[in-house]
């Protein structure tokens, strides 16, 4: 504060224009005087108030006047501050606040000019300044303080700057040569038009932008599920890429539903106000829960557009701030109309509420037509005359019960350890009802995997069923805590059995119907997947605590006649593209009847406990048999036409309708409903109903919106990009500010409320805004502000400069910073040559820790990286989980998004060094960018040293860095040569296959020389 | 006061890299500590899913004698409730023994013999209270005061006011595990999170799977002396980037990766308990690797006599909606023994008078039943132990009404709680504050007094 004293003073002596009250007049005034002549009744003396005009330029009792605009001479308070007897002169000695001759000066000059007040400046008006510049208000600033602006950095660095900036990519080595060759007045421009145009600008605009929003891809309370939301971010991303107006922008978040005959992107950009995190807590209270995802959307929008805390007033009106709770709780009310529950069902068909689907013609028309076949397949079964008489007579003589197997042998393929516990004792904890239940008892044909947990796995069983005529083999998925995936897998968050296959000494049994005792589609993948012959498609069973084990069903084409001395053979294959999705516990079974499900919590435990259910039919049927009154025909009917093979076409269609709906997008929606009422609640209680009610209003210090009937979040959205609100474009340029300097104009990114910061420069954030609110073309304002000579200049501090304004809040350079965590990520990958280009599309799944999601649970679950391209996109895709967000990024600053965030911290700790040294990806990253080194990267090593360089930080190597890099790998040369086998460890770490025929030792120690480049402290600092 | 401080000190004069380290003379004052500490550090038995206080620390035999009754009305009227919403309350009395221990003769549970074999360390705190219902927001008010996200948790507090006595370990540590007989609530990261503060106040997190701390091995084929060099070398080139662009902020990820090379052997030794005599692991039930709550007791130890600030521990399993009986009885097997070795692990180290041991959740259990055999969440009432660092052991303090519902007699609020905590640490909660959107944002909130009975 003092030093903006300093900056206000000076500025009065070096310019001529006139004084500003906020400038300086106000940080004088906050520091010397307001303490006994400001706003607090408590402390006031003499009566006088100098915060308010009316108050200062009235004359008091004795006939004085404080001010007498105009005239100063005539003026109380010039007359007190120059002063020369110490028991009239203020500030008076004893407040040991003395006012410099020049701070005097200003308060004369002030009074002169007719001591105009101001309000807060961020509240006034946006003063408009025509033939202004960035670069000559930045001067004009620094001439005051004796400063001025430092030479252009050097091509290279302004290449990687800009690049960074602008995109979040480190410039390609082509691009450095072609920008360091064009000599030509014109080639920075192009080079930012150029930048300016690219997805990867969209991409890094956009990256900002979803800390704003809060957006995630999970709901961040409880179970901390997957929601739909991504194609809300690839709104962003297109919006970004076509440069659509900022004002359009806000329209279409906030109200984009509301818009005459909204568009399907217009309604997805709304799914804006469902960003909020949400609970399926059971036990919740309703109320209180609506409470906190109202107040999520009033803190966003205020912190987003409007830089205001409106959040604090949820309780009590504003501390500081001209907030009420009314505004409050008004704002609140224009999101009143959004359909929502206190508890979001986080899975099943009413998961996360009103949800719209994204699907293309085609795909709709496909599924009405399978609809309608389903339907009359379903119809065509369930009307069928259904008896069966002998049949009840097998089921109550117990003949169709599953004969639980005794497995002679079971192994893996890739190392998986398999023990069969037949009738050995084994320990278990299955969750039942609800609680974890521990016990050790025999396995009785339980099969467990053990120790190594490959990715993808197939298990091989054998078994010798008793003689008998046998109909199917049953698959039973053991569940226990012990397995992280669901209780069920092995890892990953499901389980996923691509293929059941059997044999019969080489002959293999055909299937033709597989069926489950899940059933259904928001709960698992269907179950004809495991023997459609496709790899691509699996059993998947998201089990979630029920207290069932999932059973798989599976019809053999043929009877198998056994005489008892036939080994069966089966092959459980599980080659899908989760990872460890691999069955953790399982039995085998066979039946000579027909089959149903066991109804017990386990196939051991078929019987009821009444001992009447014999096993090997669903209840339902069993009672339709026994003619018990609330009996379902239909189930009977179901179970028949099942058993007489004619659901099999049923079973397909079900299975392809399956796939067609899983690839139709989702994305959360707006619906809106008819408004709730909204009432304030007094300190925020949600169980106290006795504040008044609240319509949709602006906060009252803005005035009032002029709407027809009940003002609507559209009128929200047009107030907030209107032409004389003088909030939105102030803290949006301010972002911006941040974006391509470091620090915003005004440091205080989510408040510029009277205890945010005032502008260093106020008059540059006003050029700006108001250029910005004229055209609210975004692109357009970065390209002013990084053609300007100010952001062009080198960040390499003068003595002068460093002295005089040490946090360089006054320009004279520009800043060194560290990237934000998800370039961190880009800038490694794309040096290496790794990362996979790619624009929008479902969120991805990097490497991650095992065991790093642990302490989640509904459902219990682990994570499984993705394959392919995907592990390899920009970190902007990662699948953000709120309550575990991915360990790299959260090292590296990234916020959970719990939680609108417009100011990332930056920090520096040991953690980070970790995770750039020792995380897979990063490792993987070193590996792939030596194989492309020692491919492309010329002969010697010292130009291996510069190609890596160039990549990485856009320069070539110094000798000396050479040295130390020769040094480092000739040592590893030598050790890798002696340990063969450590350096075939470490090129085995990631997906990405090796490429160059270069000895494992040579490549080994390659990677060691570009992990150390990557680690580069330079390399993630943006300069 | 001298003792407590002087380790302090020396890393005031230090590099400020690292994690930690203390929030200099910013928040304390160049003085220091408010007052003389009692306690110069923590260890949070932290009870996830909310412990029923009715079968562990609070007997209440008129709720027996009301079992099966209706609930009266005028216990809950106008209350909040959880998963009983519009189901009928019936009181369901205490499913478990109690019996009294030690000279004291605290009353507690016979399910706990072996805390109860150490009563006369334990004060018992009968009348806790809290605001929040659901448990990731009650565990948000119990760990940062508040149930605004984004605020710092207790330990990052801590660690930002006090600093660590380690240069090799962060200064807040967090623990994991779980059991069986209940069920396994979620524990959001945010609730060991620095909110506002600088990250590296944040706890850590230490596995039982994988990595002890995340990338904290080296990777395969990369030995630590290959490590060490490419450190070197890297920190080479960052000091000649510094010499050369001037830039003094290379410094900071310089003692970074020294200090990261460091923690690389620490973390490994640290969690390598084989040195541990059989007779400790036999004391705490650990068998190392095993990632158990008794384990973690005694990492915890490890951890304190390493320096560690703020140690938390969660066992995770406490919800018991159903089954509260059997399952009281599975989570008393697997935490009494273990937290009962601690303090005496500690008494014999001469530790237990300088370290604060917390054990709680972050609420209580209706005296109604939940289905016959269950208790819902309930924050009107519950119980808390504490022992050491400052603490008066042999008593217990406070009451719930007759029917366990209600702290009745010298209610004890999160922020009291928090209040007496810092008030051992030597922190007058009044004065850690931080400016946040205009405000002093502190641990207490806006309320919160130091609870003087409980003190030593």
């Amino acid at each position: 504060m003092r030093y903006l004293l300093i900056l206000a003073l000076a500025s009065v002596v070096f310019a001529q224009r006139p004084v500003s009250f906020n400038r300086d007049i106000r940080p004088i005034m906050a520091d010397t005087c307001f303490r006994c002549h400001g706003p607090d009744a408590g402390t006031r003396m003499a009566n006088l108030r100098l915060d308010l005009r009316d108050e200062a330029t009235k004359a008091n009792r004795a006939g004085r006047t404080p001010i007498v605009p105009g005239k100063p001479e005539e003026s109380q308070i010039v007359a007190r501050v120059f002063h020369t007897n110490p028991a009239r002169v203020m500030p008076p000695p004893s407040a040991h606040k003395e006012l410099g001759e020049k701070q005097k000066e200003t308060i004369r000059r002030w009074v002169a000019e007719g001591a105009r007040y101001e309000g807060h400046w961020a509240y006034e008006p946006i003063r408009k300044q025509a033939g202004a510049s960035i670069d000559s208000l930045v001067e004009a600033r620094l001439k005051e303080e004796g400063l001025s602006l430092s030479a252009e950095a050097d091509k290279r660095t302004l290449l990687r700057r800009v690049t960074l900036d602008l995109t979040g990519l480190p410039p390609t080595a082509a691009e450095v040569n072609a920008f360091l060759a064009d000599t030509s007045a014109s080639a920075y421009e192009k080079t930012v038009d150029r930048l300016l145009s690219s997805q990867a600008h969209a991409e890094k605009m956009t990256m900002h932008w979803l800390d704003a929003v809060r957006y995630a891809d999970t709901s961040g309370f409880h179970g901390d599920n997957l929601y739909p939301s991504w194609p809300y971010r690839d709104y962003v991303l297109k919006s970004f890429l076509d440069n659509k107006r900022f004002d359009v922008f806000t329209r279409e978040q906030l109200a984009g539903d509301l818009l005459p005959n909204a568009t399907t992107e217009q309604k997805i950009a709304a799914a804006f106000n469902r960003l909020n995190r949400t609970s399926a807590e059971g036990g919740l209270q309703p109320k209180e829960y609506l409470a906190k995802y109202g107040a999520d959307r009033v803190r966003t929008v205020s912190a987003v557009w409007l830089g205001a805390t409106l959040g604090c007033a949820e309780c009590h009106d504003h501390k500081f701030d001209p907030l009420t709770s009314r505004d409050f709780y008004s704002m609140k009310a224009f999101f009143a109309d959004i359909k929502e529950t206190g508890l979001v069902p986080d899975r099943g068909a009413r998961a996360w509420g009103s949800v719209m689907r994204l699907g293309t013609e085609a795909q709709q028309g496909q599924l009405a037509q399978i609809d309608a076949r389903i339907a009359a397949l379903r119809q065509q079964i369930e009307n069928q005359q259904a008896a069966a008489p002998e049949l009840l007579k097998a089921y109550e003589a117990g003949e169709l019960a599953w004969k639980v197997q005794r497995p002679l042998t079971a192994a893996s393929r890739n190392g998986a350890a398999l023990k069969i516990y037949n009738e050995e004792e084994v320990d278990s904890m299955p969750y039942v009802g609800g609680i974890i239940r521990s016990f050790r008892g025999p396995g009785k044909g339980l099969i467990v995997a053990s120790g190594p947990n490959p990715d993808n796995e197939t298990y091989t069983i054998t078994i010798r069923p008793a003689a008998g005529r046998y109909t199917a083999l049953g698959l039973e998925v053991v569940q226990d805590e012990g397995n992280p995936g669901n209780g069920v897998a092995r890892g990953a968050d499901r389980l996923a059995v691509t293929e059941v296959e059997a044999y019969l000494g080489r002959k293999r049994l055909d299937f033709s119907l597989a069926t489950s005792n899940v059933a259904d589609p928001t709960w698992e993948q269907p179950a004809m997947s495991a023997i459609d012959g496709d790899s691509a498609t699996a059993w998947g069973v998201v089990t979630y605590g029920e207290n069932k084990n999932p059973f798989l069903a599976l019809r053999l084409r043929q009877p198998l006649v056994l005489t008892g001395q036939e080994t069966l053979r089966v092959e459980i294959r599980h080659d899908s593209v989760y990872r460890k999705a691999t069955i953790g516990r399982m039995r085998l079974a066979m039946s000579t009847g027909t089959y149903g499900w066991p109804e017990g919590t386990d196939i051991t435990e078929q019987r009821n406990k009444d001992g009447k259910n014999p096993g090997g039919l669903p209840v339902e049927v069993v009672k339709a048999l026994r003619g018990e009154k609330d009996a379902d025909a239909k189930a009977l009917a179901r179970y028949l036409a099942w058993m007489r093979g004619e659901t099999m076409e049923l079973a397909r269609h079900e299975q392809q309708r399956y796939y067609l709906e899983a690839a139709i997008p989702k994305v959360l929606l707006t619906e809106r409903v008819e408004p709730e009422t909204v009432r304030i609640l007094p300190r925020g209680n949600f169980l106290d109903e006795t504040g008044a009610v609240v319509e949709p209003a602006i906060p009252a210090r803005f005035g009032k919106l002029n709407t027809a009937g009940r003002a609507t979040r559209l009128d929200l959205a047009n107030w907030i990009v209107a032409q004389d609100n003088p909030l939105t474009p102030r803290v949006q340029v301010n972002r911006m500010w941040r974006m391509l300097f470091g620090v915003g104009l005004s440091k205080v990114l989510d408040d510029i409320g009277s205890q945010g910061e005032l502008p260093v420069n106020p008059d540059l954030l006003d050029y700006l805004a108001a250029e910005f609110q004229s055209d609210w073309d975004l692109r357009r304002l970065v390209k002013q502000i990084v053609m300007s000579r100010t952001y062009r200049q080198s960040s390499q501090a003068t003595k002068q400069a460093a002295e005089k304004d040490p946090d360089n809040r006054l320009l004279s350079h520009q800043s060194r910073t560290r990237v934000d965590a998800e370039v961190v990520h880009d800038i490694a990958l794309s040096a290496a040559g790794l990362l996979k280009p790619r624009f929008g599309g479902p969120s991805v799944r990097p490497y991650q820790p095992e065991g790093y999601l642990g302490a989640l649970n509904f459902p219990k679950r682990d994570y499984s990286a993705s394959r392919g391209a995907e592990l390899y996109a920009r970190g902007l895709y990662t699948q953000w989980q709120r309550t575990f967000l991915h360990p790299s990024l959260m090292t590296f600053d990234a916020p959970s998004r719990e939680e609108c965030t417009v100011n990332r911290v930056n920090s520096n700790t040991p953690l980070q060094a970790l995770v750039l040294l020792n995380d897979p990806i990063y490792v993987e990253a070193a590996r792939v960018f030596a194989q492309k080194m020692l491919a492309e990267g010329g002969k010697t090593i010292e130009e291996q040293i510069d190609w890596a360089y160039l990549r990485t930080v856009a320069r070539p190597a110094t000798a000396e860095e050479k040295a130390i890099l020769k040094e480092l790998h000739g040592k590893n040369l030598a050790r890798f040569r002696a340990d063969a086998k450590a350096a075939r460890q470490l090129l085995t770490v990631g997906d990405a296959p090796l490429t160059v025929k270069a000895k494992p030792e040579e490549l080994a120690a390659a990677a060691t020389v570009t992990r150390a480049i990557l680690n580069l402290h330079e390399a993630i600092t943006r300069n | 006061m001298q003792e407590v401080n002087w380790k302090r000190r020396t890393f005031l004069t230090r590099s400020c890299a690292g994690f930690g380290l203390a929030a200099l003379g910013r928040l304390m004052g160049a003085s220091g500590l408010h007052h003389a500490a009692k306690a110069k550090r923590v260890i949070f038995l932290y009870q996830a899913g909310g412990p029923s206080h009715l079968e562990t620390f609070d007997s209440k035999p008129e709720l027996a004698r009301m079992h099966g009754k209706p609930m009266p009305e005028s216990f809950t009227k106008g209350q909040q409730i959880a998963q009983l919403q519009g189901k009928p309350l019936i009181c369901y009395g205490p499913q478990q023994k109690f019996k009294r221990f030690g000279k004291s003769g605290q009353e507690m549970c016979e399910l706990f013999p072996e805390m109860g074999s150490v009563a006369d360390e334990l004060c018992i705190v009968r009348s806790m209270w809290t605001e929040q219902i659901n448990h990731d927001p009650a565990h948000t008010i119990m760990n940062t005061g508040s149930i605004i996200t984004g605020r710092p948790s207790m330990g990052s507090w801590i660690t930002y006011g006090l600093g660590a006595e380690t240069e090799d370990l962060p200064g807040f540590v967090v623990m994991m595990s779980s059991g069986k007989g209940g069920q396994n609530q979620p524990v959001a990261m945010r609730q060991w999170s620095a909110g506002m503060l600088p990250s590296k106040y944040q706890g850590v997190k230490f596995n039982s799977v994988g990595d002890p701390v995340l990338y904290v091995q080296n990777p395969p084929g990369v030995s630590r002396d290959m490590q060490k060099d490419s450190i070197d070398a890297v920190n080479r080139l960052n000091q000649r980037q510094q010499a050369l662009i001037e830039d003094p902020e290379i410094q900071t990820p310089i003692a970074q990766y020294e200090m990261a090379f460091r923690m690389q052997a620490s973390v490994p030794e640290l969690v390598d308990m084989s040195k541990e005599p059989a007779s400790v692991l036999e004391m705490y039930g650990a068998k190392p690797g095993d990632g158990s709550f008794a384990s973690n007791c005694l990492l915890a130890r490890r951890l304190a006599e390493r320096g560690v600030r703020f140690i938390q521990l969660y066992h995770r399993d406490w919800d018991h909606h159903g089954g509260v009986k059997d399952g009281i009885a599975a989570k008393a097997q697997e935490v009494d023994r273990p937290t009962a070795a601690l303090i005496r692990d500690l008494k014999q180290r001469g530790m237990l008078d300088e370290t604060l041991i917390v054990w709680g959740g972050e609420f209580g259990r209706t005296p109604m039943s939940q289905g016959g055999d269950g208790r819902d969440h309930h924050i009107k009432g519950f119980s808390y132990v504490m022992a050491g660092g400052g603490i008066k052991g042999g008593i217990t303090y406070g009451a719930t009404d007759d029917l366990g519902y209600a702290a009745v007699e010298n209610p004890v609020s999160v922020h009291d709680f928090h209040a007496t905590m810092l008030h051992l640490l030597g922190v007058n909660h009044l004065r850690m504050t931080v400016k946040h959107q205009g405000l002093d944002v502190r641990l207490t909130g806006v309320s919160g007094e130091v609870v003087k009975p409980l003190l030593a």
